[in-house]
C-alpha cells in the first residue's frame, strides 16, 4: 500500500532530528564543562554557560514541535509513544544541559585552587562514563534498541560507584583547610555527573517505553533488588 | 530511518506562513449571503492567501458552504440568494457590473461533497472541460497531466475509455479534483470533499492537498476540524450567531492552525475545537 | 414466573388471526383486479387476432383497394399513409417538445416553468377532435386536405407528451451534475447540450416512442385534415393520405364481408404496433434509469 500521511511522517522525524541534536549539544557541553574543571579553566566555563542557550533554544523548539503534533495530528498508537517519548527525553537532556553549567559555575568559584590529581582522574573517568552514557541513549533511541538501552543500567552503576569514591577522597583530605572548599565543590560537581548519568538511564527508559509500549523504571531506587 | 536536517521544526510551515507578505488571492469585506430575508452567513471579513490552504471549521448551520460558494459565485444558481459586501479576487469584485460570472468560475474551481463525474468515460470526464474552454491542445497530454495530479493516472492510465461509474467513491472524489484542474484554475475550493469518503480515501485526499497547494490555492470547508488541523496551513472558525429571526453565522477567528489548536483567542473558538460545544 | 411469560408471549391470539383473515382477503381482491385487467388485455388480443388473421396476406400490405366489384386488394396507402403522416409529425413535434422541455427546466424563472407545465397539461386533456376541428379551420379551409395539415395536428397531440417525458428526465438529471459542469466555467448552454441533454436521451426517446403509439391510434383530428383520399399509394405530403384508423373505420362500413375481415387485420396490425412501441418505451426508460441512478 502506498505510504500515505507523508507531511504526518516528516514532522516526527523532523523532531526526532532535533532531540538528536539537542543531545549532540548536550554531549558538547558535558566535554566542555569537564575540561574546564580539570584545567580550572573560566573562560571555558564561561562559554559552557552560554553555550545553555543554544541548549534552551532547541528545547523550547521541540516543545512546541510536539504540541503542535499533539494538536494537529492526533497521533495514536508508537506515533503517540514516540511523541510522549520525545517530550520526556527533551526534559531529560534540557536537565543534563542545566548541570553542565552548574559545572561550569562551580569551577568558576574555585579557579585559584589547584586541583587534586586524584578527583580530576575521576572527574575524567566519569566525564567519560557520563558521555557515553548520553550515546548510548541517543543511539538506542534512535535505533529503537532495546538491549542497548537496557545496558544503560550497569553503565550508571559504574559512575555511582565513581562518585563515591570521589566522596571518599575529599573526605581523605581532612583537615586541610585551603582543600576543604574546594573539596566541597568538588563534591557537588561529582554529583551532577552522577546525576547526568541517572538522565541518560530515564532516556533509556524511555527507549523501552517505546518499543515495548510498559511504563517501567529499569531500577526503582526504593527497591534497588527489583520489585 | 532517514536522516533529516532539523529545521524549523516547531512550526513545519512557519517559515512560508508570514501571510503578510503573501499575496492575497481573495478578499471579502463585508461579505453577507441571504436566501430570501434571512442572512445565512453575515458581514464576513476574510482573505485567502496564496499557494495556502485555507480551511473553513465550525457547526452545521453556520454558512460556511454558503461562503465557500460565495467565492466562484455558485450562489447566482439558487434564484433567492443575494449577496451584500464585496468579494475581492486579485482586488477586483467579483460582483461587480460586468463581471461575467462563467468567467469567474473559469479561474476559480470547485470540487463538491458527493463526487458527482459526469455519465461518460474517465478520459471524457477530463477532457470535457478542456474541449468547452478551448484547451484542445495536446488534449492527451493535459488530460494526462490532470490525472497524475490527482493521483489517479496509474489506476486507470489502462481503462480511460470505461465509464467513470465504475470508479469507486474515492477514485471519483480524485477524478472530479482531476476535472477541476485540468482547465488551470487559480484557486481551488473543496466543499466538504472527504465526508463522503472513508478514512483511507481521506487521507489520500490530504496528502493530495499538501501536493497541490504548491500550484494552486486550496480553500477547503470541512465539519471534520481534526481535518482541518492535519491539512490546513490557515483555519477561520465560524459559528452561528442566534437572532430572533433564527441564525446566521459570523466569522469568530482566523489565524494559523498551530495556533487555533492549541491556544485559540477567542472562547467560542475553544469550545468548538475542544468537542465542548457543537 | 407465569404472568411475565403471558406479557411477551409470541404465539397467535385471536386479534392475530382475524388480521390474517383480513390480510388475506385484501391480498386476494388486489389480485383479481389485476388479473381481471391482464384479461381484459388479453381478451382484446385474441379477438382482434382471430378475426383478423385470416386476411393477413402479401396482397394486404402492398396492394390498395381493390376497384368495385373485384376481389383482393389490400391496404397499402393506409399503411404508408400512417407512416408518412405519423414521421412527419415526429420531425415537429420532437424538436419543439423538448426546447419546451429544456426551457422550462432549465432556464424558465420558477412561476412561468409552472404556468408552462399548467399549459401543457391542458394541452395534454384537449379532446383531439377540438384539435382536428382547429387544424381545420387554420389551414384546410380554403385551401383543401392535405397529409402535412393531419401532420401538424398529429403534432399537437404529440408535444405534450413528449415535453412531459422530457421534462420528467430533466429533472432526474442530478442537480450535483450540473454543478460541476458549471463549476468548470462552461456557460449554461454548454452544460445543457454537453451534460444534461446526453443523459436524458433515453427518456426523451421512451416519450417520443409513447407518443408515436398515441398518434398511430387517432383518428378524429385526421378526419378533417387528411380523409378524402385517392385509391393510390402516395409519398407526398401535400396530398390528402389515408391514415390506419380511418381505414379502419371506412374497411368497417363497407358491405363487403372481406373488407370487414381486412379491417380486423389492420386492427391487429395496429395493435401489435401500439405493443412493441409500449415495450421499447419501457425497456429504453429502464436503461435510462440505471444509468443515472448510479
Amino acid at each position: 500500500m502506498a505510504e500515505m500521511r507523508i507531511t504526518f511522517q516528516e514532522e516526527l522525524e523532523q523532531v526526532e532530528a532535533a532531540l538528536q541534536e539537542e543531545g549532540d549539544f548536550v554531549l558538547r557541553s558535558l566535554r566542555a564543562a569537564v575540561n574546564a574543571v580539570e584545567a580550572a579553566d573560566a573562560e571555558l566555563a564561561d562559554e559552557v554557560i552560554a553555550f545553555d542557550d543554544e541548549i534552551d533554544k532547541r528545547y523550547f523548539e521541540i516543545q512546541e514541535g510536539i504540541q503542535s503534533l499533539l494538536a494537529r495530528q492526533t497521533p495514536v498508537a508508537v506515533d503517540l509513544r514516540l511523541v510522549l517519548a520525545m517530550l520526556h527525553s527533551n526534559l531529560h537532556l534540557e536537565r543534563m544541559g542545566d548541570y553542565c553549567v552548574t559545572i561550569a559555575k562551580l569551577t568558576k568559584l574555585v579557579t585559584d585552587v589547584e586541583p587534586d590529581e586524584g578527583l580530576v582522574q575521576a572527574f575524567e573517568e566519569m566525564g567519560q562514563r557520563a558521555e557515553e552514557m548520553i550515546r548510548v541513549a541517543l543511539d538506542s533511541f534512535q535505533r529503537r534498541d532495546l538491549e542497548a538501552a537496557s545496558s544503560l543500567v550497569d553503565l550508571d552503576e559504574l559512575i555511582d560507584r565513581a562518585n563515591r569514591r570521589a566522596v571518599e577522597r575529599v573526605l581523605d583530605f581532612g583537615s586541610d583547610e585551603s582543600k576543604r572548599e574546594w573539596g566541597l565543590r568538588m563534591i557537588l560537581v561529582s554529583r551532577c555527573l552522577e546525576r547526568i548519568g541517572d538522565h541518560a538511564v530515564d532516556i533509556g527508559e524511555q527507549t523501552a517505553y517505546l518499543v515495548t509500549g510498559e511504563f517501567r523504571e529499569f531500577t526503582d531506587a526504593s527497591h534497588p533488588e527489583g520489585s | 530511518m532517514r536522516t533529516v536536517a532539523p529545521i524549523e521544526i516547531a512550526q513545519p510551515h512557519e517559515a512560508s506562513l508570514s501571510a503578510s507578505d503573501r499575496e492575497a488571492v481573495f478578499e471579502t469585506r463585508g461579505l453577507t449571503v441571504s436566501y430570501g430575508k434571512a442572512p445565512a452567513v453575515s458581514n464576513v471579513d476574510l482573505s485567502i492567501y496564496r499557494n495556502l490552504v485555507t480551511a473553513i471549521i465550525g457547526p452545521s448551520g453556520c454558512g460556511k458552504s454558503t461562503f465557500l460558494r460565495s467565492l466562484n459565485r455558485m450562489n447566482d444558481l439558487v434564484p433567492s440568494a443575494k449577496v451584500e459586501g464585496e468579494v475581492l479576487y486579485h482586488g477586483q469584485n467579483i460582483y461587480g457590473d460586468g463581471v461575467d460570472p462563467v468567467e469567474v468560475r473559469r479561474r476559480i474551481g470547485m470540487v463538491f461533497q458527493k463526487p458527482n463525474p459526469f455519465p461518460k468515460s474517465i478520459y471524457d470526464n477530463v477532457a470535457w472541460g478542456l474541449r468547452v474552454l478551448g484547451m484542445k491542445d495536446d488534449l492527451d497530454g493535459r488530460v494526462e497531466r490532470a490525472l497524475t495530479q490527482a493521483a489517479l493516472w496509474d489506476e486507470v492510465k489502462d481503462r480511460l475509455k470505461k465509464g467513470a461509474f465504475g470508479l469507486s467513491g474515492g477514485q471519483q472524489q480524485r477524478l472530479c479534483l482531476a476535472r477541476a484542474i485540468a482547465v488551470e484554475p487559480d484557486v481551488v475550493l473543496l466543499d466538504e470533499p472527504a465526508s463522503a469518503l472513508d478514512p483511507i480515501a481521506t487521507s489520500k485526499i490530504e496528502d493530495l492537498m499538501h501536493e497541490l497547494k504548491n500550484d494552486y490555492t486550496l480553500v477547503i470547508v470541512t465539519h471534520n476540524m481534526q481535518q482541518a488541523a492535519r491539512v490546513a496551513d490557515l483555519t477561520a472558525f465560524f459559528t452561528l450567531e442566534r437572532t430572533e429571526e433564527g441564525g446566521h453565522g459570523v466569522l469568530v477567528e482566523y489565524g494559523e492552525t498551530p495556533k487555533i489548536f492549541t491556544q485559540p483567542a477567542d472562547r467560542r473558538t475553544e469550545g468548538y475545537v475542544t468537542g465542548r460545544f457543537g | 414466573m407465569a404472568t411475565e411469560a403471558a406479557r411477551f408471549t409470541l404465539s397467535p391470539s385471536r386479534r392475530t388471526r382475524r388480521r390474517k383473515l383480513v390480510n388475506f382477503a385484501m391480498q386476494g381482491l388486489a389480485t383479481l383486479a389485476a388479473l381481471s385487467a391482464v384479461a381484459v388485455l388479453a381478451l382484446v388480443i385474441v379477438s382482434v387476432a382471430q378475426r383478423g388473421a385470416k386476411a393477413l396476406n402479401w396482397d394486404f400490405f402492398t396492394k390498395t383497394a381493390a376497384t368495385f366489384g373485384e376481389s383482393g386488394g389490400g391496404v397499402a396507402n393506409a399503411l404508408v399513409g400512417s407512416l408518412v403522416l405519423v414521421a412527419l409529425a415526429t420531425a415537429i413535434a420532437l424538436p419543439v417538445a423538448v426546447l419546451i422541455a429544456l426551457y422550462v427546466s432549465e432556464f424558465a424563472p420558477p412561476r412561468i416553468a409552472d404556468l408552462a407545465r399548467l399549459v401543457l397539461d391542458v394541452l395534454n386533456g384537449l379532446p383531439s377532435i377540438i384539435i382536428g376541428v382547429f387544424v381545420y379551420g387554420l389551414l384546410v379551409v380554403g385551401s383543401g386536405q392535405a397529409a402535412w395539415k393531419g401532420s401538424f395536428a398529429l403534432a399537437i397531440i404529440m408535444l405534450p407528451l413528449v415535453a412531459r417525458a422530457t421534462q420528467e428526465v430533466l429533472a432526474l438529471v442530478p442537480p450535483t451534475l450540473r454543478e460541476g459542469a458549471l463549476a468548470l466555467g462552461a456557460s449554461r448552454w454548454r452544460t445543457v447540450l454537453g451534460v444534461v441533454l446526453p443523459t436524458s436521451v433515453g427518456g426523451i426517446l421512451t416519450g417520443t416512442v409513447l407518443a408515436v403509439a398515441r398518434a398511430a391510434g387517432e383518428t378524429a383530428p385526421l378526419l378533417f385534415t387528411t380523409s378524402i383520399v385517392a385509391n393510390t399509394v402516395t409519398w407526398d405530403p401535400r396530398q390528402p393520405m389515408l391514415s390506419i384508423p380511418l381505414s379502419i373505420f371506412q374497411l368497417s362500413e363497407s358491405p363487403d364481408p372481406a373488407d370487414h375481415a381486412r379491417a380486423w387485420a389492420l386492427a391487429l396490425v395496429l395493435l401489435s404496433f401500439i405493443l412493441v412501441a409500449s415495450l421499447t418505451a419501457r425497456t429504453l426508460l429502464a436503461r435510462s434509469r440505471r444509468k443515472l441512478e448510479r
